[in-house]
């Protein structure tokens, strides 16, 4: 038995960022009432044409330039032909022969391998509306409020070979294009969609095997398991003697199975062809430079600034711009308090930790980045002691209530009252004869446990240093 | 055009016809297919790049939202239910 | 109110001078229409109460001395542009009861110099076709001889303004569907540049073909409705921003040292002999007024009429996809929806609909789209690369609007080629985008009208308009007797 060796591409569909749908005014909000963010364009009613969105059109080529993609300076749009109930002209204005992007490349890494994937192109199209099933009437409803809103549509060459490398692939495209400003990259909301494309053969073949369309993945998660089921169907087929078929299968998060659902023998003929309403554009080179220019700054970009303008170390680095909301957090933060290093370790570590405990998340963050910025500056400045960081912090995260009125209402500012200090470590000297007479005897790790003890009695209204400084004077009598 | 030919683009076009509709049919889509076939004889390529109608970037709409239409009045000409376009159920 | 001779350029001088009340002379027009469409069959809707509404506000502006060029002018819609509230049908049962909930951005200029809305004219079923006798309500007869067609597909404006029912009309033309049924009717029409006027509201033929025009009783009329309608609009990324000032700037200025190309296809066997002479005399006309002739040549003639066919098909069948019942328009049954849209489709569409939706769907499908829909476009370019040489040494074409004057009614049925070869005259003008106006040069032994065509350089509609009114100022036109 030869080893059965998959390949894998991807089509993924991301949408746009724009205030505007790509062929009419409405607006491209995520959601809202059926039907209420239509007009007769999106809605196809009949002498009704798209104006293309320029604002769409610059996405798409950022959406180029962060994939190393070439920039056709003639760019044209072409209707694909369907009758679906989602889609109400019966035709997509999308792109065939000419897209605006072609030939880029990403490279990922996976488990500490670089590896280059090849992007074939990527194109503008307008999204199809949504349909609502209902048994009970065996009707299906259908909303456009999401026809019309800018999609783009990036094709890879077929360079994976696990579901790693697609996933690993996946997170960096969403990496991109949230710094770029283009996608929010919301799987589960769909506003990025992964079409996988899967076949198998023996790892020697000349030919790849007969492909298999997986869709509605609505996570990475969702991909990796599509794929490795894929991975078995299709081997458990080769391997008993049998062909794959070319179809679209469904894959189904409760079953973590895929299922056809239409093959390719009645695929349909789209019957491309240019549409008439949208002109073709060219580009000038100064256009595009222009719009190069505007990029934002990408994640490489800011993991350099950060090494060397803020001496973080690369790991630290890394992990802060592995998620486009953190990092931008992080950016705001130290715009109020400039300690890259310090917020940074604050943020790798007790804000990382509520994250991932589920106790607070970046879509719905109570504080703002100043607020976290005072709380650091407060500790470092000696007005409050650094261990009190974690009862002040979870007071944020509950209530979004400032870290200066947490510690009024606490009673957490240093005082640095030196009498008051001085009165309980006599009293913690006076309970605890036994260490205070080791530590005369120069038993020094006693001093640890009376510190312990002091901070604890304490809490937190005096400065370490403060207590060490008095512990010190007074156990040496 | 024969008959697979015309069943065919029926379908890509969602259109019925009776057997005696489509034998009329059959006929006269011939009679035009032989007409559209005489440009055939005309050598020429077409190069989308030279039809010069393109517009220039800047001259593409701003990027600026505008109120959407009142539904109701969208939907004038159907009856909606939930404020939604009713079809037959689909199968996915 | 001679309703039959009266212009619009007329008509304004008369409303401003109080000789008429907007509303007299929108009654005038209504009761044409009461008493004589029966035996012609122009509309599908006649708006009486809007029509009252319009000249009441237009009477207003024209007390205040604020009357713009077609303040209370009657005029007709051609029932493929929207009107916001009011039936719009394209003669099809598809859209037999189909409110536009918003107006065509031409219909919106005309509202807004307060034109009095007389109604909505039939025309050829989704404008496909040259007789009007595809429309599924009113299948217009010419008002010279009403066993004739009036032709089409804009057949119920050119009869309107022919009979005297309004004082012009908007149609719309995709291959020659103002200036051919102008032809036939008698009258003058004008087909702007590809670009001029917004086509948002236009319900869809072919996208790269249509344009909106108005249909008159001159020339000077037809540059009145332009520069009402034309101009770039954000709803319409074809419109072009190419800056006017009056259309009419040319009226009366004659065509001493103009040259006038005759492009010999025109001019062969394909035309009636009656025509030809009609249409060179009309030249010779032209000469004696100071203009010279050129000789000229459009080889590519004779693909021309497959060319367009095959584009504008092939772009119908995809703008006709969006009829499936959902929306709006006839609602088919079925259990599925598959079912629903096809019942809708074959319900909805009549016969010369279907044959152009399957035209256009084999052009453009797997294995057929180079072979015929690729060859067009490669077509259409020879087709302006032609042009633009003509106007090199030409500042207008002459040719006949249509080989034959308007036929009996009935005589092109079922012949779906004869029907389409009859667009000869036509298409090519629309292919390149071309403007080009249509006016009568003479009658035939039957006393029907003979057309002719002066096609001008794109976006030059003032010249053409001028050099059509230059003879219309020789000619004395015969109306019909209706």
């Amino acid at each position: 038995m030869t080893d059965l060796y998959p390949t894998i591409g991807l089509e993924i569909h991301a949408e746009l960022l724009t205030k505007s749908k790509v062929f009419c005014t409405c607006s491209a909000e995520f959601g809202g009432e059926p039907n209420s963010r239509c007009c007769p364009v999106c809605s196809g009613m009949p002498g009704t044409l798209p104006v293309l969105n320029h604002t769409a059109v610059e996405y798409i080529i950022r959406a180029g330039y962060v994939t190393n993609c070439e920039i056709s300076r003639f760019t044209k749009w072409d209707r694909k032909n369907y009758f679906y109930p989602d889609l109400p002209k019966a035709y997509q204005i999308s792109q065939m022969p000419r897209p605006v992007c072609l030939n880029g490349y990403v490279d990922i890494n996976v488990n500490g391998t670089e590896k280059r994937i090849r992007v074939n192109r990527i194109h503008l199209e307008e999204d199809a509306g949504k349909l609502v099933h209902d048994d009970a009437t065996r009707s299906s409803l259908a909303d456009y409020n999401r026809c019309g809103i800018p999609l783009i549509e990036m094709v890879t060459e077929p360079d994976f070979h696990s579901a790693e490398e697609v996933v690993a692939y996946v997170e960096k495209i969403k990496l991109l294009y949230k710094y770029a400003g283009i996608c929010d990259c919301k799987m589960e909301q769909g506003s990025l969609r992964c079409d996988v494309n899967i076949s198998l053969a023996p790892k020697d073949a000349k030919e790849l095997g007969t492909r298999a369309e997986l869709k509605n993945l609505n996570s990475t998660k969702a991909i990796t398991r599509a794929i490795e089921y894929e991975i078995y169907r299709q081997s458990e087929i080769i391997e008993s003697g049998g062909k794959v078929l070319q179809e679209t299968r469904r894959f189904s998060d409760t079953t973590g199975e895929t299922t056809a659902l239409r093959s390719k023998e009645d695929a349909h003929d789209y019957r491309y062809f240019p549409d008439p309403d949208i002109p073709p554009i060219i580009f000038t080179e100064e256009e595009l430079a222009a719009i190069k220019q505007a990029l934002p700054e990408m994640p490489e970009q800011r993991r350099e600034r950060y090494i060397s303008q803020y001496g973080l170390n690369a790991t630290d680095a890394d992990n802060i711009i592995g998620d486009k909301d953190i990092c931008d957090f992080f950016e705001a933060a130290i715009k109020a308090y400039d300690k890259p290093k310090t917020v940074a370790n604050f943020i790798l570590g007790e804000f990382m930790r509520r994250i991932n405990l589920g106790e607070m998340s970046m879509d719905s963050l109570k504080f703002e980045p100043a607020d976290l910025a005072r709380l650091i500056e407060l500790g470092e400045t000696d007005k409050i002691n650094k261990n009190n960081y974690k009862t002040i912090f979870v007071e944020m995260i509950g209530s979004g209530e400032k870290p200066d009125a947490v510690c009024d209402r606490l009673d957490l500012w240093v005082k640095d009252d030196t009498s008051a200090v001085e009165a309980v470590i006599d009293k913690l000297i006076a309970d605890n004869p036994k260490p205070a007479e080791q530590y005369r005897n120069g038993e020094q790790k006693v001093f640890g446990f009376f510190m312990g003890q002091a901070n604890k009695a304490l809490k937190g209204q005096a400065t370490p240093n403060t207590i060490k400084a008095v512990l010190e004077q007074k156990l040496k009598g | 055009m024969d008959t697979a030919t015309l069943d065919h683009i029926s379908e890509l076009s969602k259109l019925n016809f009776t057997p005696d509709e489509k034998n009329v049919m059959l006929a006269q889509m011939t009679d035009i297919i032989e007409l559209m076939d005489t440009i055939k004889e005309y050598d020429i390529t077409y190069d989308d790049t030279k039809d010069h109608n393109e517009v220039r970037y800047d001259d593409l709409r701003k990027d600026i939202p505008a109120p959407s239409f009142p539904t109701e009045k969208l939907q004038q000409n159907t009856s909606p239910r939930d404020n939604c376009y009713v079809v037959p159920k689909m199968m996915e | 109110m001679d309703t039959k001779n009266i212009t619009a350029a007329a008509l304004r001088r008369m409303l401003d001078n109080k000789e008429i009340s907007a509303k007299e002379a929108a009654s005038e027009f209504l009761s044409e229409i009461k008493t004589k469409d029966d035996k012609i069959l122009s509309f599908i809707t006649v708006t009486e109460d809007e029509a009252m509404r319009n000249a009441e506000a237009a009477q207003k502006l024209i007390d205040a001395g604020e009357a713009k060029p077609l303040t209370g002018i009657p005029l007709a819609i051609k029932d493929n542009l929207c009107t916001d509230g009011i039936k719009t049908t394209c003669s099809s049962r598809m859209l037999g009861d189909f409110v536009p909930p918003y107006s065509a951005t031409a219909v919106e200029k005309l509202i807004a110099q307060d034109y009095t809305l007389l109604g909505k004219v039939s025309m050829d079923e989704f404008a496909m076709g040259g007789s009007t006798q595809t429309s599924a309500f009113a299948k217009t007869k010419n008002p010279y001889n009403t066993e004739c067609v009036p032709g089409g597909s804009s057949g119920g404006s050119a009869a309107a303004v022919s009979a005297g029912f309004c004082a012009a009309a908007l149609g719309s033309d995709t291959g020659g569907s103002i200036r051919q049924p102008s032809s036939f009717c008698g009258v003058t029409g004008l087909k702007p540049t590809y670009g001029r006027v917004s086509r948002y509201g236009l319900v869809a033929f072919a996208s790269s073909l249509d344009q909106i025009g108005p249909i008159a009783r001159t020339a000077e009329d037809c540059g009145i409705i332009l520069n009402a309608i034309a101009g770039v609009d954000p709803k319409d990324a074809t419109s072009r921003d190419v800056p006017f000032t009056d259309f009419n700037e040319k009226l009366g200025k004659g065509v001493s040292g103009m040259k006038i190309a005759i492009p010999k296809e025109f001019y062969g066997d394909a035309v009636d002999e009656e025509v030809r002479t009609a249409v060179m005399n009309a030249a010779h006309e032209y000469e004696k007024m100071g203009a010279s002739l050129v000789d000229c040549s459009i080889s590519t003639l004779k693909y021309a009429v497959q060319a367009y066919y095959l584009i504008s098909s092939a772009e119908a069948a995809s703008n006709l996809s969006r009829y499936d019942g959902i929306k709006y328009g006839l609602r088919g049954e079925g259990h599925s929806f598959d079912e629903m849209i096809r019942d809708s489709r074959n319900r909805g569409f009549g016969d010369e609909v279907k044959r152009r939706i399957l035209l256009g769907n084999y052009a453009l499908s797997s294995g057929y789209y180079d072979a015929y829909y690729r060859k067009a476009l490669a077509l259409k370019q020879k087709i302006i690369e032609e042009y633009n040489a003509v106007f090199e040494q030409a500042d207008v074409i002459l040719t006949p609007t249509a080989p034959t004057v308007a036929y009996k009614i009935g005589a092109q049925d079922n012949d779906p080629v004869k029907m389409y070869t009859a667009d000869i005259c036509t298409v090519t003008v629309n292919i390149a985008g071309l403007p080009a106006i249509n006016t009568t040069c003479g009658y035939d032994k039957n006393g029907m009208p003979i057309g002719m065509s002066i096609v001008g350089r794109r976006f030059d509609e003032a010249t053409i308009i001028g050099t059509a009114d230059a003879f219309e100022r020789t000619f004395s036109p015969v109306r019909c007797t209706l």
